[in-house]
């Protein structure tokens, strides 16, 4: 790793990105910026984790199309209990995750900006406003959290039938079921995103770091604000 | 459990499956005539002593009648229920019924269950849990009108009325029906049974009791269970649902919700590969200045 300085910016001379990566975010070193510290990192992980193995355990039991996915875990009955505990597992990681991006995921009044169409349009046109996260990364933390707060309550209520009327029970049913719905399509947006669709975004959430071209491009107020103003 | 010589009309959790569809075999039936039942509970041991159950605990605090427990349970499957009841046509009627599980033509249970072959209907219309297969989840509780599914302690797995599917298939009646002295239980094909009801309410009915009728609810397409009631008009005084039907949360599960999931599942992911050739990837226009790595 080059350890150019740049005159004026924030940078930290000695340490490489991935050392100073770990436990600082918002920060040029070289020609990277540390979008996210270790901690951010291991807490989307974990959360990850637990939500595939939810997502895996859960939907044999949704339907007989996906049954192959339950030998994987050692048979349906093993993913029923299984798919309870990592139910709960992936709750508690997003309560911790909620609370970690709190103050970063809160909307301003440049989100007001944000249009999802001419977003997905992928123009090269960059995009001046945006902080370090755009409103489509904020809508989709707090939908996120809303909907495991859903799938949580009416998950509790799946658990364990004998303690509630039917009413609750036959609506926990269907609210299970599009809490599921909604977190597949929002996760494969999600994925997409931050994959393919993006290029540098992935590297954010492994080594912690984007380039600078990345962040100018994606979010110019962000890079303005860590390059303390200039470009 | 898919016995020999016994096809499987449904199952559930099963998009395909079941029997040949050649061997036809008439719908079975348990008549019960709860005006002819002497409440002598010889059926509830006989269940327990062919199915092997372990007797269940009745000691507890009293409800006051002569119910051998309050409810059914996953080692109790055959349960008389007592009731007293202030009728103003007849003044006080004492009335017991026989409870157990109503092998539904249309079971809600097998609708719910999520787990393949765990709730399978036979050919001859019995509902009948395979604990191999079923997984503990609950589910056919929700799906249940009648309020029958139990849970084994421990294990967690259904138990139910299997209305003796294993001596039926041999040509057995169920063992409930042999125990009875009064004949008010009697076992055959459906239609024949339905016949000897419409006979029996006819003479409830020449006898005073111009409501009686046979419950056989529509709503789950009609039961292998037919029950002659007196009050016909009050079947909640036997401890049944007027009308029951599989809820309408669990049919709209499966049929309309289960294929939205799909559809909207499957445009997540092509619709991600679709904007992928359309609009490309979105990256800094020149990265060849840059000397830090682009992925």
């Amino acid at each position: 790793m080059s350890e150019l300085r740049i005159p004026g910016a924030t940078s930290v001379a000695g340490p490489t990105a991935i050392q100073v990566a770990r436990d600082r975010e918002d920060v040029v070193v070289g020609n990277e910026i540390v979008r996210h510290r270790l901690s951010s990192r291991v807490i989307h992980w974990t959360v990850a984790v637990f939500f595939f193995g939810a997502l895996f355990t859960g939907m044999p039991i949704w339907s007989p199309v996906f049954g192959w996915m339950a030998s994987v875990f050692g048979g349906l009955s093993v993913c029923r209990w299984l798919h309870a505990w990592l139910g709960v597992a992936f709750s508690a990681a997003m309560l911790v995750m909620f609370v970690h991006w709190m103050k970063d995921m809160a909307f301003d009044a440049s989100d007001r900006n944000f249009n999802v169409f001419e977003y997905v349009r992928f123009s090269d046109r960059e995009d001046p406003d945006v902080g370090k996260y755009n409103a489509g990364q904020k809508f989709f933390f707090w939908m996120a959290a809303a909907t495991m707060l859903v799938a949580l309550l009416s998950g509790i209520v799946l658990w364990w039938p004998a303690y509630f009327g039917q009413t609750l029970r036959s609506l926990s049913i269907l609210l299970h079921d599009l809490s599921f719905i909604g977190f597949f399509v929002a996760v494969v947006g999600h994925i997409y995103l931050g994959t393919a669709a993006e290029p540098g975004t992935f590297q954010s959430m492994t080594r912690g770091t984007v380039t600078r071209a990345w962040a100018k491009l994606h979010h110019g107020r962000w890079y303005r604000k860590v390059t303390g103003g200039r470009s | 459990m898919a016995l020999q010589g016994l096809e499987i009309r449904r199952s559930s959790a099963s998009l395909r499956g079941g029997g040949t569809g050649l061997r036809k075999m008439p719908t079975v039936a348990k008549y019960i005539d709860t005006s002819t039942c002497i409440g002598c509970k010889a059926c509830e041991v006989a269940c327990q002593e062919w199915n092997d159950l372990p007797n269940a605990q009745t000691a507890g605090p009293s409800h006051g009648t002569y119910q051998t427990l309050p409810t059914m349970t996953a080692n109790f499957w055959n349960l008389i229920k007592f009731q007293e009841v202030q009728s103003p046509e007849h003044g006080l009627q004492w009335l017991m019924r026989k409870d157990q599980c109503m092998h539904c033509d249309e079971p809600g249970c097998l609708e719910a269950c999520p787990a393949p072959g765990a709730i399978v209907q036979y050919v001859n219309g019995i509902v009948d849990v395979d604990p191999e297969r079923c997984i503990g989840c609950g589910l056919c509780e929700t799906g249940c009108p009648f309020d029958v599914p139990r849970y084994a302690q421990g294990t967690n797995k259904m138990a139910k009325c299997t209305l003796c599917v294993d001596r039926v298939s041999v040509g057995l009646e169920p063992a409930c029906i042999k125990a009875c002295p009064t004949g008010c239980l009697q076992f055959g094909d459906k239609t024949a049974l339905l016949e000897a009801a419409k006979h029996r309410v006819e003479q409830l009915q020449a006898d005073g009791y111009a409501q009686a009728a046979v419950y056989d609810p529509p709503g789950v397409g009609g039961t292998g269970v037919i029950t002659v009631l007196k009050h016909g008009d009050h079947p909640d005084w036997y401890g049944l649902p007027k009308d029951p039907t599989v809820p309408t949360t669990v049919s709209v599960w499966k049929r309309v919700l289960h294929p939205i999931g799909f559809i909207a599942m499957a445009a997540a992911v092509f619709g991600a590969i679709g904007h992928f050739m359309a609009y490309g990837p979105k990256k800094p226009k020149d990265t060849s200045k840059e000397s830090g790595g682009e992925v």
